[in-house]
């Protein structure tokens, strides 16, 4: 390190200067905030090298599966301080987010231990976990001859650590009794308005409080501008199009994809009268005020769409509505947030939540190796730099969210961010029964919706059909 | 190289059969490379007599001829094989007819007609993949311009790919915008390759001359169609990439052909055990279908030989 | 043929004017996106109206993409060059190994030929789901796992039935009457082979070579599955821009046009054999 900005950086650690003052200095010396932020990162990372010896695998290696996304463009770009600190080696390989699934499953299934930790989903370890794949972390993270005494687990947002934890018995709550924890959350995305202020300004619309005025305001939004449909929802054949705003708002009705009765057994869930009424609203909403080719529209869709300005507003990832809001999109600078709680009657929101997550792969030859790692790239000095200066957001642990440097960079460009946040982060989590049928059943339910959607079903008659074929497949797996 | 092994062959008195190792040596090796790669072609059918999900690996079991057996009963299993099949009639069907058409505009050899053949090619050098990729923005309703261009003749609403009565269409027409040059150049070829005396002599016999194309042409064209219908079904039946890059088998379960479900079924909810059997039986199809194929191709071109 | 009415001669111009707007259209909007920001691609109603830019080009050739989420680096070049390894060299293999086998089954009947054949054509539909997953397995233990030499290998899935086939179907119309001069006047096999069968099939050759290059080169499920980031294919390397935070329509567009430009070199410039090399199963009297 360069030896005055150490000097400066290093009264910052004895907390002799403000983070702000430092960075002014630095600033003096001409630093930019984001070297800045790497100083601070490397100072902080040898303060916590005094409490626990980083350096122990020196000289070994770790290589990783990656999905091509922000959060891996933040890790890579603060990489060196980790190698820095413990003398390890890190190879990663990017895959495409399209293709990415596939190779991790297919990399796994042959049980390659090429890859000693990769990037997942927590549905994803449904599958990983029960088949043996991915390692279960609470044993390292117990371990204090293993974890830095700085990691603090406890820190990680108790939704997720929760979510990202499961025993494996289909049925059985996530984190509840004898869960394993398959993964560690990393970053993660709850489900939220994100809508463009300028539209909503120009016909006099304010976000939504509920679902009933959710389809009221998209309708307005549809028929008052010119060129812009209301609202934009995932539709494509996928669990992708059931987990994001869709799944959100309709467990804010109490309602469950399954039941699980108390020998254990799984049924469907999703042709209660309630569960009707909601699906009712939500095809209305889509035919009515939806993009055109609903049915096609995966993440990428909605987001464009935002982000040019073809779309008042989404009811999705409040990330994809933060992406949006930068980059060269035709929008950008335009959007807000707000939470959303479907229901009229619930009092606070209820977001199922998408986390990124680091697991451990079952075949890994260098396990605490690849434990250093994931500590590190899950810790709080990375999640700071990765949330101050890069995308890293939303950051899974409570200390970023209370750090002033990220709410002052999210209050300035981000209007109502934290807000929607703060507001829905009591009750975000997963909302799905985890069980290994998971991607059969979201599939099935997300062409149930196409074809209500494209009016080839009633919506009664639908979701008695869905739940006819759920309980077929929950049977035929033996789980029903 | 193996064929170093056959050069010490005496000639002799023409090359009957020559030494009778020799056509064994030369095809061999080509063989063997294939046979290589396909010996795991063996643990898939093993597989599709399991009850195998990943996600349940205590439940893994041999149930022999289970999971065909419930493709009987499955109405979404003959779901996929009627899509599957549509789908390839359609296309195979659709892009010969274009094909033929094109090659007969390009038929004379000028410099021009050559240039636009090789041009035609371009769609065939795109990746499927992206190709879908390309056509699913251009069908976007809001910045797609060929949705744009629709909305000129009247089809304000269109959807494409996202409504149930035109996705088929759709993902067709990007099929034969890939393939149909696919058809068009073998077949190109097979035309200029053509003996102009027939032709002569049916126009001296004042034969019109859509006659002449129905009575000459077409059949001795027909091992090349052959050829060519065979290689595009042998890859339609098995279409992926546009399908799963435009609808992902959507909307409802139009889409659902043979390759899509047996990716979802493994990559997705690892379900080995079905999505093997699956592939199996598209397997057995493209077999049967594509022995159907040869047979009348050998026995058109036996035919043709005799008559000359 | 030579008297053609004034009237045939523009419905012919008129019909080869719809055939070329159909098949290049969309191939004239993708070079036009390549020149285009995102923002400028993603307009309402979509406009031929932009300024020109060749930032995507750029990106992808020098392999920075400067954003204002910091400096990202781009492998498209690297993925370009694997495809060209892969391309090039299981078509070679292909062709080595696959005309003489076409020779053998156009000039000899023997015992079994259809069967072998037909065999080998029925690689080509061997679905690769089936065969890829147990092949890692079985690639770990050979060391062939993230080679170059092991995809090639499994390039021959591709490769190697249609070039038997296409070959195959050229040399039989190829009159062995000159071959048979040839040894009679006491050359080898082998010097036949070499010095009269090939030459008069080298059109046939050319064409088959250059369509399984191009199946080749549009493949992407084998790379994937079977070797690490750094051999991957442009297929898989353009998929790079369909990110969490957008996807990068102009980025896609030029990588399209990147790796359609080798083809259409080779295309262009085998051109006259390419029509001629693909008479197979022509009957000549």
């Amino acid at each position: 390190m360069y030896g005055k900005e150490k000097d400066l950086v290093h009264a910052f650690m004895r907390k002799q200067l403000s983070r702000r003052d430092l960075v002014r200095g630095l600033a003096a010396m001409g630093v930019t905030a984001t070297v800045a932020d790497t100083l601070i990162g490397m100072a902080t990372s040898e303060a916590l090298a005094q409490d626990f010896d980083w350096t122990r695998h020196s000289g070994t290696g770790v290589k990783l599966l990656l999905n091509k996304h922000p959060y891996t463009d933040a890790m890579i770009a603060n990489l060196d301080t980790f190698k820095a600190m413990t003398g390890m080696e890190v190879d990663y390989d990017v895959f495409p987010e399209d293709v990415y699934f596939d190779k991790v499953t297919a990399a796994l299934a042959s049980r390659s231990s090429e890859y000693d930790a990769f990037m997942t989903g927590a549905y994803m370890t449904w599958t990983y976990g029960p088949a043996g794949w991915c390692t279960d972390l609470a044993e390292w993270i117990n371990d204090p001859t293993k974890t830095a005494p700085g990691y603090d687990w406890k820190d990680m947002l108790a939704g997720l650590r929760a979510s990202t934890a499961w025993s494996g018995r289909p049925g059985d709550p996530l984190g509840g009794e004898g869960a394993k924890q398959w993964c560690i959350p990393w970053g993660f995305e709850l489900n939220n308005i994100s809508y463009n202020r300028r539209m909503f300004d120009q016909v006099g619309a304010t976000p939504p409080g509920n679902l009933e005025e959710m389809v009221e305001t998209a309708a307005k939004l549809t028929r008052d501008l010119d060129g812009a449909y209301g609202i934009g929802v995932r539709g494509s054949r996928s669990w992708a199009t059931i987990h994001p705003g869709f799944l959100s708002g309709y467990a804010n009705f109490g309602q469950t994809d399954l039941k699980v009765a108390a020998d254990g057994t799984l049924s469907a869930a999703m042709n209660t009268p309630e569960s009707k009424d909601f699906h009712r609203h939500w095809i209305q909403m889509i035919q009515n005020s939806g993009p055109k080719n609903w049915a096609t529209y995966t993440w990428y869709q909605v987001g464009t769409d935002l982000g040019a300005g073809a779309s008042a507003m989404i009811f999705d990832a409040d990330i994809l509505g933060f992406f949006m809001n930068g980059g060269d999109n035709a929008e950008a600078g335009n959007l807000g947030y707000a939470p959303f709680a479907a229901n009229p009657a619930a009092s606070a929101p209820t977001p199922n939540v998408w986390i990124w997550s680091l697991a451990m792969s079952a075949f890994s030859r260098n396990k605490d190796a690849t434990w250093t790692f994931l500590q590190w790239a899950s810790g709080v000095e990375h999640a700071l730099f990765g949330a101050r200066d890069m995308d890293f957001v939303n950051p899974v642990r409570q200390s970023v969210w209370a750090d002033d440097a990220f709410r002052a960079r999210m209050a300035q460009s981000y209007p109502g961010y934290i807000e929607q946040y703060e507001v829905s982060a009591p009750g975000a989590q997963i909302y799905f029964t985890p069980q290994p049928l998971f991607f059969d059943l979201t599939t099935l339910w997300a062409a149930t919706l196409q074809r209500m959607v494209a009016n080839e079903v009633p919506v009664d008659e639908g979701l008695d059909q869905l739940a006819d074929s759920v309980n077929r497949q929950l049977k035929d797996a033996g789980l029903g | 190289m193996p064929l170093a092994a056959a050069v010490p062959a005496p000639p002799r008195r023409r090359f009957r059969i020559g030494p009778r190792l020799l056509p064994y040596l030369l095809s061999l090796p080509a063989l063997l490379v294939c046979i290589g790669i396909l010996i795991p072609f063996g643990t898939a059918i093993y597989y599709s007599l399991q009850r195998y999900r990943l996600s349940q690996p205590w439940a893994r079991s041999m149930n022999w001829g289970e999971n065909y057996i419930n493709f009987l009963s499955d109405p979404s299993f003959w779901n996929t094989l009627q899509v599957s099949l549509t789908y390839t009639v359609l296309t195979v069907g659709l892009e010969l007819v274009l094909g033929l058409g094109i090659a007969l505009l390009l038929q004379k050899r000028t410099l021009l007609n050559n240039v636009i053949s090789v041009t035609l090619l371009l769609p065939l050098m795109t990746a499927p993949a992206l190709a879908a990729l390309m056509w699913k923005l251009m069908t976007n309703p809001n910045f797609g311009v060929l949705s744009y261009l629709v909305g000129f003749v009247g089809f304000e609403d269109f959807r494409w790919a996202s409504d149930p009565s035109t996705a088929l269409l759709t993902v067709v027409l990007v099929d034969i915008w890939v393939y149909t040059p696919f058809i068009m150049i073998l077949l190109l070829a097979g035309l200029r390759s053509l003996p102009t005396q027939p032709f002569e002599a049916a126009a001296l016999d004042g034969v019109p001359r859509f006659v002449a194309f129905f009575r000459i042409t077409l059949p001795m064209l027909m091992p090349y169609i052959l050829t060519a219908a065979l290689f595009r079904m042998l890859e339609s039946i098995q279409q992926f990439d546009i399908i799963y890059a435009m609808t992902q088998g959507g909307p409802g379960d139009t889409l659902t052909v043979f390759q899509v479900e047996a990716y979802l079924n493994f990559f997705q909810s690892t379900n080995v055990g079905r999505s093997a059997a699956l592939l199996l039986i598209l397997w057995a199809i493209t077999f049967f279908f594509s022995n159907l194929f040869i047979k009348n191709w050998l026995r058109l071109r036996e035919r043709a030989r005799g008559e000359h | 043929m030579e008297h053609e009415s004034r009237l045939e001669r523009w419905l012919r111009g008129i019909a080869l004017a719809l055939v070329v707007t159909f098949f290049m259209f969309p191939i004239v909007w993708i070079v036009l996106m390549s020149f285009q920001t995102n923002e400028t691609i993603l307009r309402m109603p979509p406009s031929l109206l932009f300024t020109p830019t060749l930032s995507n080009y750029e990106a992808l050739i020098t392999g920075r993409l400067v954003s204002n989420a910091g400096v990202l680096e781009i492998e498209f070049m690297s993925n370009l060059m694997n495809s060209a390894i892969l391309s090039v060299g299981s078509v070679t293999i292909a062709l080595l190994l696959g005309v003489p086998a076409a020779y053998a089954f156009a000039r000899h009947q023997f015992r079994g030929s259809e069967d072998i054949a037909f065999t080998l054509l029925s690689f080509r539909f061997a679905p690769p789901l089936l065969v890829l997953l147990p092949l890692t397995l079985y690639f770990q233990e050979l060391g062939l796992a993230d080679t170059y030499v092991g995809l090639i290998w499994v390039y021959q899935l591709i490769c190697l039935p249609l070039i038997l086939w296409i070959v195959r179907g050229y040399f039989e119309d190829i009159s062995p009457d000159v071959e048979y001069a040839y040894r009679i006047s006491g050359h080898s096999w082998w010097a036949t082979f070499r010095d009269i069968a090939l030459p008069l099939a080298r059109p046939g050759i050319a064409a088959a070579g250059l369509l399984a290059f191009i199946f080749a080169w549009n493949n992407f499920i084998f790379a994937l599955v079977l070797a690490s980031a750094d051999k991957q294919p442009v297929t898989v390397g353009a998929l790079a821009f369909v990110t969490a935070s957008g996807i990068q329509y102009g980025q896609i567009a030029a990588a399209i046009v990147l790796s359609i430009a080798p083809t259409l070199a080779l295309a262009l410039y085998a051109q006259r054999y390419l029509v001629e090399g693909l008479s197979l199963g022509a009957v000549k009297g």
